[in-house]
Order: structure tokens, then sequence, then C-alpha cells
């Protein structure tokens, strides 16, 4: 993003990301993986944040409830225009089948609650992964000219490949990743710092104040329909909590980056860890016992 | 500014501690508070007086208890122009209301205060849950009846679960006793020396209950003479059959026997100039040297959540010039057996002392005969902010029978990572 000639598809305000799913579940010719990506910028502008919203967020995540917002909450803010852009009839790859797999942000500076914002999203890099087809979803943030903050979303769709498309050697599953090692070899210790009590409700709360209301993450029977045993917590939650657990470490401005390995069924509990080395911060959410990683980040 | 003097102990009070549920399980904190205050000033011969301040706090508080110290004493037999204020440092708190009246003694600012504090772990509070309250204050700041009609809508069945306060960290979700085992783990603390440290606690304590040693700091409260929690028969035979409460599997020492029982009580210390002491004709017994406060990074589990009393001890050595074995009694307070035995450890490791207080040789060992000599928490209970209370007194006491310039260390460890300690020496 930030070329100018790209096309703009503006909307006058933020789409609910309940009505763009149902947009997406209408039966329509994908391209599929041999198909390209939308090249236009979906994008809103001068938005207004939400500061009560905004609380309720801070609550569910866990964050003490500042003026400066946390990179996931604009993550959260621009999520709706993702959808907007994959709901749209010419988007190759079905919303249905997409799984979130690594996400990449940017928070250039402190943003503040009271700052309006202009957000656009795009789509880019349709490329082979060893069990599908991955995709990028870039995201902007800006105040006035400024970039304040920057996204990447990597969704992966399973099964077909580009056709005649090399897969690059040092791409990976990150699911098959976590499965096959069981353990992980990382620095971080070996026992959990925290553990956190998840309710089964949790990702009802956290639908509720970040519009993502994927059926996966609502109630075990939803869960179920989509091949899930039990209701699985949000991924940008987990991502959300870790950095509210990093709360008083993290520096004004910084890149996190996060892999979601395996999901988090709900109710459960599950562990925390982070080491500090050199600058930089690592961190993971796991099993209680530490053994199987769910999520694992780093912010530099 | 005044110049700086001393601020002496000259006794205290508190009611024997009961346990969860026991015989103050109708009592509130306040009503607790009363009886050791009450009991103090009968003691000293207070009624009718102003003193200084009165400064005292509890961990488990009910919200109406906002001004439970100032209430406390406008139901007691004070003046009632006798100020009063909560402080709360969770476990330390008792002995930190202690350093904060002492030092206003000392610079002049007040010449007598009352310092403890109170815990009920019966009479808890119980909170409706989040989105009950929420509801609830919603529909308080409504302004129409619709607002209010639309906010009680938004109650659903699984917020009317009450909330009780839970013992664990908040930011790491784990309970004292859990994060505790991690570090006797790390420590190797074996379960004979946590339940022989128990038994001792149990055997000092009585034995001091025996010979009258707190005939003059104790008030029996709701038919209640002794410490509830007091088990003079108990011996590491009995101990060693307890099966671990806390940590897991094989390694798992920590029992209910080497570690403190949720308990109720109040403890009061009366702190004075010497020269307040002179004029009521009331004794000196021990002077208030010097405190330290330190707290550790437990959060990424970088330390033990009680270890920080490891930190502040060299750091009031160094700032007085005394070494660690310059004292004639240690009350290391026995949150867990494991506790004051990973602390001790810690002193004595060439490791932790070079590592992690950039010290240039270990602190060393104590004289394990003046640990604890009349018994501590494991014994007596453990009501959260009452406890500074119960040793700064017994302690005052046993330094002034020991005699002029004994010396005694006083160490509190405190949940979010922090530990108090304090110095004592005989007038």
């Amino acid at each position: 993003m930030g070329s100018d000639d790209v096309d703009v598809e503006l909307l006058g305000s933020l789409p609910g990301v309940g009505g763009e799913i149902a947009r997406a579940l209408v039966p329509t010719r994908r391209s599929g993986p041999d198909g390209t990506l939308p090249q236009r910028r979906v994008m809103v502008t001068d938005l207004e944040q939400d500061a009560e919203r905004f609380a309720a967020y801070s609550r569910v995540c866990g964050f003490t409830l500042r003026d400066e917002v946390p990179p996931t909450w604009l993550h959260v803010l621009t999520f709706p225009l993702q959808v907007h852009l994959m709901a749209s009839p010419d988007f190759p790859l079905g919303l249905a089948g997409l799984v979130h797999v690594s996400n990449e942000m940017r928070l250039r500076r402190p943003v503040a609650i009271g700052e309006r914002l202009t957000l656009s999203s795009s789509a880019a890099d349709l490329r082979a992964h060893r069990s599908g087809t991955q995709l990028d979803l870039l995201g902007e943030a800006r105040v006035g000219d400024e970039i304040v903050w920057t996204g990447r979303s990597a969704y992966l769709a399973r099964g077909r490949k580009p056709t005649g498309a090399e897969v690059p050697d040092d791409v990976q599953n990150p699911y098959e990743k976590a499965g096959e090692s069981g353990k992980t070899p990382t620095k971080i210790g070996e026992v959990p710092s925290a553990l956190w009590r998840l309710s089964g409700g949790l990702g009802r709360e956290y639908a509720g104040v970040s519009g993502d209301v994927n059926p996966i993450h609502l109630s075990p029977l939803t869960a179920k329909a989509f091949g899930f045993p039990r209701t699985i917590a949000h991924g940008m939650w987990v991502h959300a909590r870790a950095l509210a657990a990093l709360e008083g470490r993290l520096p004004s401005a910084y890149e996190v980056s996060v892999e979601f390995r395996k999901p988090v069924l709900l109710p459960s509990t599950v562990g925390f860890s982070s080491v500090r080395d050199g600058d930089d911060l690592a961190f993971r959410v796991t099993t209680k016992d530490g053994g199987k990683v769910h999520l694992a980040g780093t912010v530099a | 500014m005044a110049q700086a003097r001393n601020a002496v102990i000259v006794g205290g009070n508190r009611i024997p501690f009961g346990k969860a549920g026991g015989a103050y399980a109708s009592a509130s904190n306040q009503d607790m508070l009363t009886a050791a205050l009450d009991g103090l000033i009968a003691r000293f011969g207070l009624s009718g007086q102003r003193v200084g301040e009165v400064a005292a706090g509890a961990v488990l508080k009910h919200s109406r208890d906002f001004n439970l110290t100032r209430e406390t004493v406008l139901g007691s037999a004070l003046d009632p122009t006798t100020p009063a204020y909560d402080l709360q440092q969770a476990c330390g708190t008792g002995l930190e209301a202690v350093i904060q009246v002492a030092n206003k003694i000392q610079l002049g600012q007040i010449d007598s205060a009352i310092a403890g504090g109170v815990d009920s772990a019966s009479d808890a509070p119980i909170a409706v849950g989040e989105g009950l309250r929420r509801a609830l204050l919603k529909a308080n700041h409504a302004k129409s009846a619709s607002q209010r009609i639309q906010a009680f809508a938004s109650i659903r069945p699984g917020d009317l679960a009450p909330e009780t306060p839970r013992n664990s960290e908040p930011r790491t979700g784990l309970s004292m006793g859990e994060h505790q085992a991690r570090t006797a783990k790390e420590w190797e603390i074996t379960r004979e020396a946590q339940d022989e440290l128990a038994a001792a606690s149990h055997h000092n304590m009585a034995r001091a209950w025996d010979e009258g040693f707190f005939d003059d700091l104790v008030t029996p409260y709701r038919k209640l003479s002794r410490d509830q929690g007091l088990r003079p028969d108990t011996s590491v035979e009995k101990l060693a059959k307890l099966s671990p409460v806390f940590g897991k599997g094989e390694g798992a020492t920590m029992t209910a026997g080497n570690s403190t029982p949720l308990s109720d009580g109040a403890a009061l210390v009366l702190v004075s100039s010497e020269e307040w002491a002179a004029e009521h004709n009331l004794p000196a017994l021990a002077r208030f040297v010097d405190a330290e406060v330190a707290a550790v990074d437990y959060v990424t589990g970088d330390e033990g959540l009680l270890m920080a009393p490891a930190y502040a001890v060299p750091r009031l050595l160094a700032r007085q010039g005394l070494s660690l074995q310059d004292f004639d009694f240690y009350e290391i307070h026995e949150a867990f057996a494991s506790t004051v035995l990973s602390t001790l450890q810690a002193w004595e490791s060439e490791e932790f002392c070079t590592e992690r207080l950039g010290l240039d040789a270990p602190l060393g060992a104590i004289d394990r005969s003046r640990l604890n000599v009349n018994g501590s928490s494991l014994a007596a209970g453990h009501p959260f902010a009452a406890t500074g209370g119960r040793i700064v007194a017994s302690l005052a006491k046993m330094l002034s029978e020991k005699g002029s310039g004994s010396r005694g260390l006083i160490s509190i460890c405190a949940a979010g990572g922090q530990g108090v300690v304090a110095i004592l020496e005989a007038v």
C-alpha cells in the first residue's frame, strides 16, 4: 500500500461484520487460487473512535483503560474493511475457508482514543503454501497524512495451490510446526509464569466488543457446525490479552508479530510466559503445563 | 522541622487469632479491631485520651469499611478527636503502619500513635458479578425509566453468580501457595525441613503461652483466650502424614501443616516518643531503628513472589552498617515454612548474593536458635494485616527482656512481590 494510484472504494462508515459474513455466504463463482486479488483499497475517512466500545474492549482483553489505544484495537477497527474485501464477489477465495495464521502490526507512535482516523485495507501477495494458498490483508491507519499504524494479517486457504507455483522452502504450516514437535524448544521458561482462566462465554464477550461474530467463536453448537469440538477463542483476543500481560514493558512505538499455532478451546485454562531478549520481548500462550503452544509472538 | 528523635515501642495488644470460620466467624473487621484497640487502651490507661494518630488497615476489606480505622476509633474508648487513617500493603500492612507512625514520631509531627491491622477470612466481602454490577450502576445512572428498564434487561442469568475474593495474584492467576511452591522447588527446600520448622513454630508458641509470655500482649475475645490454630501436640511425624496441597507431582512439599491457615484477628502496637512514654509512666521496650521495603518482578517469573525480603534486608543492613549476624532475634514471618527457608538459603547462597544482590560475599547463615523463638504465623495463624502488629509487639517485649542494646530483625513478605523489613533495638 502507500501508492496513491490504486483504486479506492470509499465507504461512508465501517461495515458490519455480520452482514459481510452473510454476504460472503451467498453462492458466488470464485476464481480460486489461480485468480487475482482485487487491486482496490477499501477505506473509511475521518472515523471517530468509539470511546465506550474501547472501554469495553479494554476490559474484555485485560488492558488498563488508557487514552492511548493498543495496536490490536486498530486491527479491530480495520477488520470490517478486511472482511468487506474478502466477502466481495471478485475476491478469489471463499471467506469461510480462510484461517488467520499470523499477524504483524507496527505502531509507529502512540495513538489516542480522541484521534480521528483514516483506515484502509487491501489484499496482497496471493501465493502458494505447503498446504494451500496464502495471502495477506494489509491495513493502515492514518491521522491526517501521517501513517500511525500498519498491519499485515496472513490468511491460509487449505487445499489447492496456485497452478504451477512453487512452495518456497521457508514457508511452513504453522499449525503443523506446532503439531510435529508437540513441545516447543524455545528459551522461554518451561513453566508458564501466569495462568488465565477463560470462560465459555469469552467468545461472545469478545464478539460484542470487536464485532467479529464468526460463529466458531459464539457457541459450542455453531463451532461444531464448522468442525471444531468446542467454541474457540478469537485469535486476536489471545493476541490482545498477551499484549495486555506485557503492559508496562512495551515501548511507545513497536512492531509486534504473532503466529496462531493452535486454537484455544473454551472454556479452558492457558499459560502465558515471556522473556526479554535485549530490547525485544518474546512471548507465548501455551497449554497450562506449557507443553503446547497456542500463540507465539515477539515485540521489537 | 524538628530534629529526628527516637520512636519507641511501648507495648502492644492483639486478640487471639481465630481459624477462618471459627471463633470470630460472626465478627467483622471493625469488631475485631475495636476489641484489640479497647484492650490496648485499657492496658495502657489511654481511655478518654487523644493519641497522635491511629493507623491500621485490612487486606480483605468491604467497600463500606472505607474509613475502617477512624470508625473503629469513634467506637472505642479513645478521645473521639483522635485522628485515624487506613493503609494497606497486603501482608506488610501492619508493619508498614508501624513504620509510618514511627517516622512521624521521629520527625516530631506526633508524639504518640497506635498502629497495626486486622483481617477476617471468615467475613470476607462477596461482590455481585461484573455483569450485574455494571447493569446496576447503569440503572443507577439512568435518567429515564426506559433507560433503567434497558439496563435491567441487559442482566443475564450468569451475571447473578457472586464473586468471592480470590487468593491469587491478579497478574499471574497463581495463588500465593502455587507461587511459593515454585520458589521452594527452585531452592530445593525439602519436605522434612519445612515440617521441622512448622513443628518448632507450634512448640515454641505453645511454650510461650504456657510461660505467660502473651499475658500482657493479648486480650481474650469471643471466648477465645489462645490462638485457635495452635497445635502444641503436633510433631514432625504427624505433619509428615499430610498430603501436599501446593505444587504438583513428586516434588510437591507444601502441605496444610507447613503453610499458614486462613485466619481472623487484629493486632495493634503503641508507639511514642521517649518523652511521651516517660510522661505517661509507660515503658519504652524497644527503639524503632530503621526499615526498608523491597519489591521483585515476579510477574515474568524472574523472581519468586515472596522473595522480596531477601532483597530488603541486605539494603537495610548496608544502611545501618550491620551484618546479618548482628541480631539477638530474627522474626521471619512464616507465610509458608518454605518461605522462611528459601529466604535463609538465599542469604547463604554465593550465587544469589553476588548476582542478584550485587554483594561481594554471601550474607551467611543465622543462628537458628534465635529464629521465631516464640513461634510465628504457622502456629499463631496469619490474619494478613494483623501479622505486623503481632510481631512488632512480641519482638519489642523479647528485646526488652533480653536487655539494653539487644537487637531484632523483622522480615515480612507480602502479595504483589513486596517485602517489608525493620530493625528494633532494646532501649
